[in-house]
């Protein structure tokens, strides 16, 4: 993939057809155009201006039976550094989901605005939170199947993981996965882009591409690019056998070892202390949530324009 | 940050519905709200009650402008506000990061990256106000928000762009005057060099914890600000020059905003860069936090019979009404004037509850034992220049009211309800102010003199209204006085003529302090006509003396008594005749130190009572010893028909005849022998009251013993007979038990 352009999406990218999804209006998109993301995702808000939230939609031409039934099993993802599901599409209605808004920035656009891969600091503590979720969603029996730069949401307090399900609803088990749209080329183990069923190992292959992008914007790094702290574990996450990768807690052991003492306060969140954002990201997380604070739906009032439809503005 | 709105909070303002309380103070409250259009802002609010004064609202129209001409980028965009409501509010973009005393509080000095950051920054957003004709006048550590993309300037000196540079009240009006230019502290134009000399002292904080001019006492301050150095020591050596220079006394020496921001910074990278990892983690935190809020409306106190509702101020929390302690600033709002004094911070800040929580800290436990005080209330602890702060006043009772110094100014209570009545809007020593049982006079501000060019002024007395706490009535200005100074005290008023101390004129530049060249008289000023009866040379106090002339007054038929402090620090007891002021007679209080006796003067019509170590009576007639009563260690004695009670080392209540000093009776039992000493008792019919480690205890005068304690926090005590009840004022709580 491509390093974003400097300045990414600015925080209020228009929406170009004024839009509603479910009870929701648009704000804002969340991803610049262009990008490999599998759905489409925007700031969004409820007429009453009380629930404000990040709404997903699948891609013009995806399968939205697919999409719906993902959507409903990601409601099953746990754990801290997850976007929680709290609302979908009733069912016949075309499918979307919806997670509580926080200010939050992709990892591409995260990288945009940061001007350059992150330090690695800031790496260990992301990986360690995705593998801390991996861990807990492998252990549920949950492959993730969607976790890409793009899946990787940067809030204040820590990275939120999303897509859940995105390259099982991209194409069925036994379909080539190559150049589908939105999927990341070199963030999917190669088991699955030959169509096989996405398995904990493929999330693992995921989050080596992940973090080799989070370290250097790139999923597919050169060996010498990546920092030496992180190689070994990165090389060994992207093993074209499947085999060969790490488990999920191995993963989470490399990258944040426990502490001399361990409690059970001990995880991946004991390495977002001050300072694990550099501070350009900090800028932007709060200038987009001014932005939604300050944002307004202009919407017609029902009882003066009853003919006009909602728009937004 | 975010808190819960209270019961009595209403739904919203214009088309804005109210999610949560940013803070609140004596003079409004700031709202998180959300608008018709689903934008969630700052909302602030004037209480109602306040806004009936048009200098109020106006004032709060000239912060609306002022907030509108400086705009998004260097101050809180302004959204929408409506001066003219009822209750007047301003709706302003919700700043996402920590006022810079917060930021400094939370992550130490700042690094110098980040200060010269900070400072270019500012000096772009001054030289923009400045180009548009507007002076800040009021730049400080707490009026300073700093987001990750650059400060944001808020609450401007409004008053002083009014045109109010009185000495006094400038510095009352910035709750300190550590951040101010020399030409402000003498009461001559602000202008932009102002500004700079007051953002070099905002960047000597950020990068050292404190102000150029250090702390303490505003007299203290206003002096160094004048004629001392700065202290500089712990600024980083690279940043000393500049700011050293920023700092110079004379205006015309200062740098501009522009030369001082290409000086600060060459403009590299972004602002957040320069800020340090612990004030990135707030801002975060903060940028999160409000999509986190649940909002929340606590349910109205269990006893609503303990906790009366005002009915004239239905957008306020009665509660809150007069907490206005603490920060000068809100830790939160987008917006708040640099002359209201806030409660703010609500971290940690809400007023201490004492042993007996009030009615609406714990609303959600009604089984709570009902509490014996008739009502209690929050109030802020004074926070006016007071050289003396030992000598804090006690509440005195007028009228149906309490009157008592509070947060900058005074406030009236209803003695018998707990609703608060009105506050004054400036600050005065507490010895500015007095009352003769009707009236309510304070030294005033004299508006006119603006431009007067450092002349002295001549003093104002003004009466105050007790139902706005408005200035309703002025005595006539009194020329032969100098109406600049810190100690001019008004000692009693009697029979429409007010006593007062005040410094002759002959100085032609005001003083925050004693100084020895400075001649003082006392005087007897007719309240109407503002005549002066007569006047009486007093010592000449040695420079920067803080020991005020006279610790108690009062007016006993002809003679003027008076407790008065020499310049050692001796107490003398002095009578003198009402209508010329010589003096009757003169005697020594011995081996008393003036804070045990300030503003405990106990007299009836025939003796004047001395307590704080051996009871006795001097006969008002010729000041000779009554009586004494010898053996015995008391406190300061009180007086009622015809029985002085005092409290008695070991012993607790000692009630003595007034006329002989016969012992009448002494308290029973054991629990008096820790009654405090330093108060006097409080006398009802049939209990007398005094503090003991439990609380207030009554003993009754029939039995001797004690009949009941009152749990309460207060320190000091005054009775307030028509309304019934004891007051009861200390580590912030205001509160009224029965008087029996």
């Amino acid at each position: 993939m491509e390093r974003p352009r400097p300045g990414g999406a600015p925080a209020t990218a228009p929406v170009p057809a004024a839009r509603q999804i479910g009870p929701y209006h648009l704000i804002t998109r969340l991803d610049p155009p262009g990008g490999h993301v599998t759905c489409r995702r925007f700031i969004a808000r409820s007429a009453d201006g009380d629930r404000t939230v990040l709404v997903n939609s699948p891609l013009p031409g995806a399968d939205p039976g697919r999409f719906a039934v993902e959507a409903e099993a990601g409601r099953r993802l746990m754990g801290p550094w997850v976007a929680p599901v709290a609302e979908v599409a009733a069912p016949g209605e075309v499918p979307w989901y919806a997670v509580p808004y926080l200010p939050a920035l992709p990892l591409p656009v995260a990288l945009a605005v940061h001007g350059s891969p992150l330090p690695e600091r800031t790496v260990r503590a992301l990986g360690a939170a995705l593998a801390e979720t991996l861990q807990t969603a492998h252990a549920q029996g949950l492959t993730h199947a969607g976790l890409s730069p793009a899946a990787v949401l940067i809030t204040g307090d820590g990275p939120r993981l999303t897509c859940f399900g995105a390259v099982r609803a991209a194409a069925p088990d036994g379909e080539q996965r190559a150049g589908l749209p939105g999927l990341e080329p070199g963030g999917i183990a190669p088991e699955q882009v030959s169509g096989g069923r996405p398995r904990p190992p493929g999330d693992i292959y995921a989050l080596g591409a992940v973090l080799a992008y989070a370290a250097t914007g790139h999923t597919v790094p050169e060996g010498d690019e990546l920092p030496a702290g992180l190689r070994p574990l990165i090389s060994a996450c992207l093993s074209r056998d499947p085999a060969g990768r790490p488990t999920a807690a191995d993963a989470l052991t490399e990258l944040a070892p426990p502490a001399p003492h361990a409690t059970v306060l001990s995880s991946a969140g004991s390495l977002m202390t001050p300072g694990w954002l550099p501070g350009r990201i900090v800028a932007a997380l709060a200038r987009q949530s001014a932005e939604v604070l300050a944002a307004e739906l202009r919407l017609p009032q029902p009882p003066f324009t009853p003919h006009v439809p909602q728009t937004w503005n | 940050m975010l808190s819960p709105l209270t019961h009595d909070d209403p739904a919203g303002f214009g088309t804005y519905r109210l999610i949560a309380r940013l803070g609140s103070g004596g003079m409004g409250t700031v709202y998180l709200a959300r608008g018709a259009t689903s934008r969630t802002v700052a909302l602030k609010t004037m209480h109602a009650r306040i806004a009936t004064d048009p200098a109020f609202r106006t004032r709060f129209r000239l912060e609306t402008d002022a907030a509108r001409i400086i705009g998004g980028q260097h101050g809180a965009a302004v959204f929408d506000a409506d001066p003219q409501a009822e209750t007047p509010w301003l709706a302003t973009e919700y700043v996402l990061g920590p006022p810079l005393d917060d930021a400094v509080g939370l992550c130490g000095p700042l690094p110098e990256a980040s200060v010269r950051a900070l400072g270019a920054a500012l000096a772009g957003a001054l030289a923009q106000l400045h180009s548009s004709d507007v002076v800040h006048r009021d730049l400080k550590p707490s009026n300073v928000m700093v987001t990750a993309y650059g400060p944001k300037v808020i609450d401007f000196g409004i008053a002083r762009a009014a045109g109010d540079t009185h000495l006094t009240r400038t510095g009352a009006a910035a709750g300190t005057p550590a951040f101010m230019s020399p030409e402000q502290a003498t009461g001559q134009e602000h202008t932009p060099a102002g500004d700079v000399f007051a953002l070099a002292g905002v960047l000597v904080f950020a990068a050292t914890g404190h102000g150029p001019f250090g702390g303490g006492q505003a007299a203290d301050l206003l002096y160094r600000v004048r004629y001392s150095e700065p202290e500089l020591s712990d600024v980083p050596p690279s940043l000393v020059p500049v700011l050293a220079r920023c700092l110079a006394k004379d205006p015309a020496q200062r740098p501009t905003t522009a030369q001082l921001a290409a000086e600060l910074h060459d403009g590299h990278g972004d602002f957040a860069d320069h800020l340090p990892d612990p004030l990135l983690a707030e801002i975060a935190r903060r940028a999160t936090e409000v999509w986190q809020y649940q909002p929340y409306r606590l349910p109205a106190p269990a006893d609503s019979a303990l906790a009366p509702t005002a009915p004239d101020t239905p957008a306020v929390s009665r509660r809150r009404l007069l907490a206005v302690g603490g920060g000068s600033a809100l830790g939160v709002a987008a917006v708040g004037f640099g002359t209201w004094t806030w409660a703010g911070r609500v971290r940690g800040k809400e007023p201490a509850a004492g042993p007996t929580a009030s009615p609406s800290s714990s609303p959600t436990e009604p089984a709570e034992p009902k509490p014996e005080y008739t009502w209690q209330i929050a109030v802020g602890q004074p926070t006016g220049i007071d050289l003396t702060p030992a000598l804090a006043s006690v509440p005195f009772p007028l009228g149906d009211q309490v009157v008592l110094a509070i947060g900058n100014g005074f406030a009236g209570v209803h003695a018998a309800t707990g609703v608060a009545r009105w506050t004054t809007g400036e600050v005065e020593p507490n010895w500015q102010v007095t009352s003769d049982g009707t009236e309510l006079y304070r030294v005033g501000e004299i508006k006119e003199s603006v431009g007067n060019k450092g002349k002295p002024w001549p003093l104002l007395i003004e009466s105050i209204d007790l139902s706005t706490g408005q200035p309703k009535r002025r005595v006539p200005l009194i020329g032969e006085y100098n109406g600049v100074v810190y100690e001019i005290q008004l000692i009693c008023a009697s029979g429409g003529v007010i006593y007062a101390t005040a410094p002759g004129k002959e100085r032609d530049k005001e003083m925050s302090y004693f100084d020895h060249a400075q001649s003082w008289w006392l005087t007897a000023i007719d309240s109407r006509t503002g005549k002066v009866r007569w006047k009486q040379s007093l010592p000449r106090r040695p420079d920067k003396s803080d020991r005020l002339h006279f610790l108690a007054g009062r007016v006993v038929g002809d003679r003027l008594v008076l407790l008065q402090e020499t310049n050692k620090g001796e107490v003398r007891v002095v009578a003198r005749n009402t209508r010329t002021g010589a003096p009757i007679w003169d005697k020594p209080f011995a081996g008393i130190k003036p804070e045990q006796v300030r503003e405990r003067l106990t007299t009836d019509e025939r003796h004047v009572y001395l307590g704080s170590g051996t009871l006795r009576a001097l006969r008002l007639s010729d000041g000779g010893e009554a009586w004494k009563v010898p053996g015995r260690v008391v406190g300061p004695p009180a007086v009622k028909n015809g029985a002085v009670y005092a409290v008695q080392k070991g012993i607790g209540i000692v009630a003595v005849d007034a006329a002989t000093g016969k012992v009448r009776w002494q308290e029973k039992g054991t629990q008096g022998a820790r009654t405090d000493l330093v108060e006097r008792p409080v006398v009802g019919t049939n209990y007398v009251y005094a503090r003991d480690p439990s609380g207030l205890r009554a003993v009754d005068v029939g039995t001797h013993t004690t009949a009941k304690v009152y749990e309460t926090a207060g320190t000091r005590f005054c009775a307030h007979e028509k309304a019934g009840q004891v007051i009861s004022y200390g580590n912030r709580l205001l509160a009224a038990f029965p008087l029996q």
